[in-house]
């Protein structure tokens, strides 16, 4: 009964998304540059997660609890705070304004929890079978063996990434002085300006974007499995 | 490969230390008694009430559904639990703005935008039950049944067995879902500004628009109060890893002190 009580509350605010008709959907800057933010980030972030995560599971390095610490600690520091600093920092640099500064301080709030779920997945796969790969070179290491074990770990950490990504109203306000327009900045335009219909449609886009690409790269990922499995024939 | 992505990551995440340090610089000279005015110290107790409450519930219930998850082997429930991580914060945020704003029956009960921040809470507990969740169905899959057996066979009280059973491999987890979740409820923009009042503000939100609206004439109390607050939470999470440290690594290690 209490599961089913439960069921309900997560289901509920689903509602929400009924109750008024949205706007009509139509391609502009906003939702390219939201589309090609989540895909760069997707991307860097896996690769950076994962290659970080193999050094951490394999270094003999002394450094290694401290790196793991590094790695850690952004997690623990607000958001915000840090951004305030990096804005003065960027400015300095020019990179306020610019695509490249709002996609680096995208990175820098996806990627600690990136490299967790890619640690924590090969801690879990276990190092014994990891290193069985290892006289593998680097592309068919990773396509054949550590694609297919970690590929739920890959769609977790580009639904995570994704999902930060098109969270962030102020870092991509402040570090893109206002120049970067993407579907959450404007997602608070047309609530300031009382429109329902549109703020609706802003919000259809943000939800379907993770849930297509999750969908989608688990189609993707499913063809190449079974392209991978029927080398074993 | 993992070397080079190895020193990409250091750099990227060199930044947040970077950025504190800047602030650090940007607030040396900083009259600190200009944080002494009644907006900040309203928005001090309102982000110490959401942020606990939020964090503290959010613990409970995600515990709470991943022991019963465990026990009655309920997929459907894990997998329903996943849905809302697919939800930004911010469309999470105008879906109980639009539920508790007039549209529905609620109205006059439960308000979005009333001082109490009940609805910032909702949203808050809603988004991150699931990610607790995620953070403690691990320790449950790996956890050792015979613990509890023992447990149970010297006969127990329920709350005992939890205790001896279960609790001490629950500590890291939990541990580190409440500092990352604290760090992330109060210091934020996006869900308060859409759902909370013009005063008390919380945290986040009064030291965006004291940074942002004005010129930059009030930037530096906004790096000043980003900066303590980042300290504080710092403190914070260094003392508690410290004294649970011996525990944890008993935990991980085997039994042995």
């Amino acid at each position: 009964m209490s599961r089913i009580l439960t069921a309900g509350l997560i289901l509920f605010p689903f509602i929400g998304l009924f109750l008024a008709f949205p706007a009509a959907f139509s391609w502009d800057e906003a939702f390219g540059n939201t589309v090609i933010y989540v895909i760069i980030l997707g991307f860097i972030n896996v690769w950076l997660g994962i290659g970080t995560a193999w050094w951490l599971m394999f270094t003999e390095s002394r450094w290694k609890t401290s790196v793991e610490w590094f790695t850690f600690l952004p997690l623990f520091i607000p958001v915000m705070a840090s951004m305030f600093g990096m804005y003065i920092a960027l400015a300095q640099l020019g990179l306020v304004g610019t695509h490249i500064g709002v996609g680096l301080v995208l990175l820098v709030t996806t990627l600690p929890y990136s490299i967790r779920l890619a640690y924590n997945a090969m801690y879990v796969i276990g190092r014994t079978l990891l290193e069985q790969t290892l006289m593998l070179a680097p592309w068919t290491r990773f396509g054949l063996v550590l694609f297919p074990l970690l590929k739920e770990t890959i769609r977790t950490i580009v639904l995570f990434s994704t999902v930060i990504v098109l969270s962030q109203f102020v870092l991509v306000q402040l570090i893109g002085a206002g120049l970067v327009p993407t579907v959450t900045t404007r997602l608070y335009q047309s609530y300031a300006g009382n429109d329902v219909s549109l703020a609706l449609q802003n919000t259809w886009v943000l939800i379907l974007v993770p849930v297509l690409l999750y969908l989608g790269l688990g189609g993707l990922f499913g063809i190449w499995i079974r392209l991978v499995k029927g080398r074993l024939q | 490969m993992s070397r080079s992505s190895l020193w990409l990551s250091l750099f990227v995440l060199a930044l947040p230390f970077t950025g504190v340090a800047f602030l650090i610089y940007e607030t040396i000279g900083f009259d600190w008694s200009e944080l002494n005015d009644a907006a900040w110290r309203a928005s001090l107790a309102v982000t110490l009430y959401v942020t606990v409450v939020s964090t503290v519930l959010s613990l409970v219930i995600g515990t709470w559904l991943a022991r019963s998850v465990y026990r009655h082997r309920s997929t459907w429930l894990a997998s329903l639990l996943r849905w809302p991580m697919f939800i930004p914060h911010v469309a999470a945020a105008y879906l109980f703005y639009l539920l508790f704003s007039g549209v529905f029956p609620f109205y006059g009960l439960i308000e979005a935008n009333e001082r109490h921040h009940l609805v910032v809470i909702f949203t808050y507990v809603w988004k991150e039950v699931p990610f607790v969740f995620l953070m403690v169905i691990g320790t449950y899959a790996q956890l050792n049944r015979g613990y509890l057996d023992m447990a149970k066979t010297l006969q127990l009280t329920p709350f005992k067995q939890f205790k001896v059973a279960e609790w001490p491999f629950l500590v890291k987890p939990l541990l580190d879902s409440f500092w990352v979740l604290v760090a992330f409820i109060s210091f934020a923009y996006e869900v308060p500004a859409l759902l909370g009042v013009t005063f008390p503000e919380l945290l986040g939100v009064l030291a965006y628009e004291r940074l942002t609206t004005g010129l930059f004439l009030n930037a530096y109390e906004s790096y000043a109060v980003a900066l303590i607050w980042t300290l504080f939470i710092f403190i914070g999470v260094i003392s508690s890893y410290a004294v649970t440290a011996k525990r944890r690594r008993r935990i991980e290690r085997g039994v042995r002190r």
